[in-house]
């Protein structure tokens, strides 16, 4: 009886299907194919409710796979188990963070868009206008004050339209925050769409080109060179920080994808990812293009700096060393002074006419910029040269104030000094 | 002092100096097995391990075809001992090779389903090597021989 009520609960329990194999190799498999799902989950993720079910998913993973981490740390090297969860948890941070900080700017895409395309239509006009100006120019040049006119509407507009240009930038690239490299390459792929939309490189490169051609056909002042020295170093810094996003996006967008797996947060089929083999090399071709018309800018407004510093020179009549720069110009200045200290010649015409009327009232402001003289460098020659005016002061106040003293004492000896009447005799009682 | 004297104090001092040196107790073991599709050339590589190796001969041993192989998904799985487990789908072996140099030396040719495996997978269970195929196939391995069956 014992036996047989043995029987009836062994020989069942052994004829049951044993439960399913799995073999270490499928459970490792399983685990990293988990884990790159919802990192791709992540990298498309455009709202923070689809992130929290992220993070939630993460949990369970890490729940489903803690009985096997022990093989896991083996098995995923050079990871570990705890490591690869904890990847996971950073990336899903990371992109919370950024798809936060996108929403609470307030800014969607859409309102984005229409900002561009406005700030666009601004430049158009501007372009236009700025052909206008470009005529009134050459038919100004006969009055000197609608001469200054023109250059000063072309000038405003030429700034006008920098402004503008960096703004539809700005706009382009300010959803994505600061850090390019932690932005997917989906995204970067709508970058580099919306720059080549605005057509922003062409128009970089017709800002700068106008520039230079402001540079050819204007006569400019002294004192008009340091707006426009600040305007180029502004428009180049900007330039070379977009040169640097340009080809972040332009690489991201022509990199291959990996073998055997998609792009990075990239779309797929056949209306999918719009990577384009030559995207990198076009950019930096582009790039070249706007880097030389940039260095012909720099080129003319250097050389027109210097070239009508070195006319008031020769207005002056006052010949000094050739200049072309910064330290060419202060060597021959100080030269000059030198010279002038040496040979006792009057310093007035250098100083007072040339120096002080022009070079310090119209030039200063260009001179002390940084690459051109530079402010500690303008106020050494400046010392310099007051130095030499301070010494014939000296002379000319000594001679003044000896030929005062000598007319006073004339003055008291003759009129003060006179002899005194002689007093009356009494008269005789 | 004679020469026996001699040759015996040279040979104190020389002999422990003249023994192999060897490191005990390494483990061999990968802790998960490799799954490595054969090449167009017959080749097997696994990048994680630094090995590449043919497989016509076994493709010969196995289908009597050097080239049946190309293509296939093959089970490699080194075992705490050092010998590498290899397998795959049709098989009706596993082969246990010893590593010398630059050569798979076989060991032993371990008979295993004789209608060929399917989906045949290893595990590391030192100081074993478990062989799975399906749901119920399963046998304990040693590196000549099957040591459990568990159907």
């Amino acid at each position: 009886m014992r036996r047989l009520f043995l029987l009836m609960f062994l020989v069942p329990a052994l004829s049951a299907p044993s439960p399913a194999q799995r073999s270490d190799y499928a459970l490792k498999s399983d685990f990293e194919q988990r884990a790159r799902t919802l990192a791709a989950r992540l990298d498309s993720a455009s709202t923070t409710e689809g992130i929290d079910s992220v993070r939630d998913d993460i949990a369970r993973l890490e729940a489903d796979f803690a009985p096997h981490s022990e093989f896991l740390d083996r098995a995923l090297y050079p990871l570990t188990f705890s490591e690869s969860v904890a990847r996971l948890r950073a990336l899903q941070v990371l992109t919370y963070d950024r798809v936060y900080l996108i929403r609470t700017q307030g800014l969607k895409l859409s309102e984005l868009e229409a900002r561009i395309n406005a700030l666009t239509g601004r430049l158009d006009s501007l372009t236009a206008q700025r052909d206008q100006l470009f005529g009134e120019l050459q038919e100004s040049r006969k009055s000197l004050a609608s001469l200054r006119e023109a250059v000063r509407r072309l000038t405003a507009n030429l700034a006008a339209k920098d402004r503008l240009i960096f703004a539809i930038v700005d706009s382009i690239f300010l959803p994505y925050g600061k850090d390019l490299h932690q932005v997917a390459d989906v995204q970067k792929e709508a970058i580099a769409q919306r720059l080549q939309n605005a057509n922003v490189v062409t128009r970089v490169y017709e800002i700068a080109a106008d520039n230079v051609k402001f540079l050819d056909v204007t006569q400019l002042q002294g004192k008009d060179y340091a707006g426009l020295i600040d305007q180029y170093q502004a428009f180049a810094a900007r330039w070379t920080g977009l040169k640097d996003k340009m080809t972040d996006v332009a690489a991201s967008a022509a990199a291959p994808p990996a073998a055997g797996a998609p792009r990075k947060g990239a779309r797929t089929g056949a209306g999918g990812g719009s990577a384009q083999p030559g995207a990198a090399e076009s950019a930096a071709m582009q790039a070249a293009h706007v880097d030389s018309v940039l260095e012909e800018w720099h080129r003319k407004l250097i050389g027109a700096f210097w070239g009508g510093l070195r006319k008031e020179f020769t207005q002056a009549g006052i010949t000094v060393g050739d200049f072309n720069d910064g330290p060419s110009f202060a060597s021959s200045v100080r030269a000059y002074v030198a010279s002038l200290a040496a040979s006792k010649q009057d310093p007035q015409p250098f100083v007072e006419n040339l120096w002080k009327q022009k070079i310090d009232r119209d030039w200063r402001d260009g001179l002390t910029r940084e690459g051109m003289l530079g402010r500690t460098e303008y106020a050494a020659l400046d010392r310099a040269v007051s130095e030499l005016s301070k010494e014939t002061i000296d002379a000319t106040f000594i001679a003044y104030i000896a030929g005062i003293l000598a007319i006073a004492a004339a003055v008291w000896y003759f009129v003060f000094r006179k002899k005194k009447p002689a007093v009356p005799a009494a008269p005789a009682e | 002092m004679t020469y026996s004297q001699w040759f015996a104090a040279a040979a104190i001092v020389c002999l422990p100096g003249c023994s192999t040196l060897s490191l005990e107790q390494v483990d061999y073991g990968w802790p998960v097995e490799s799954v490595l599709t054969v090449s167009q050339s017959n080749v097997i590589e696994d990048v994680r391990y630094g090995l590449r190796t043919g497989v016509g001969a076994v493709a010969q041993e196995e289908f009597q075809d050097s080239t049946a192989l190309r293509g296939a998904r093959l089970r490699l799985l080194r075992n705490t001992e050092g010998y590498y487990f290899l397998t795959g789908p049709r098989f009706k072996h596993v082969y246990v090779f010893a590593a010398g140099p630059s050569t798979l030396v076989l060991n032993k040719s371990i008979p295993v389903a004789d209608a060929g495996l399917k989906s045949p997978a290893f595990n590391q269970r030192p100081p074993y090597v478990e062989l799975i195929d399906g749901d119920t196939f399963r046998r304990l391995l040693s590196s000549d021989d099957i040591v459990e069956v568990k159907k």
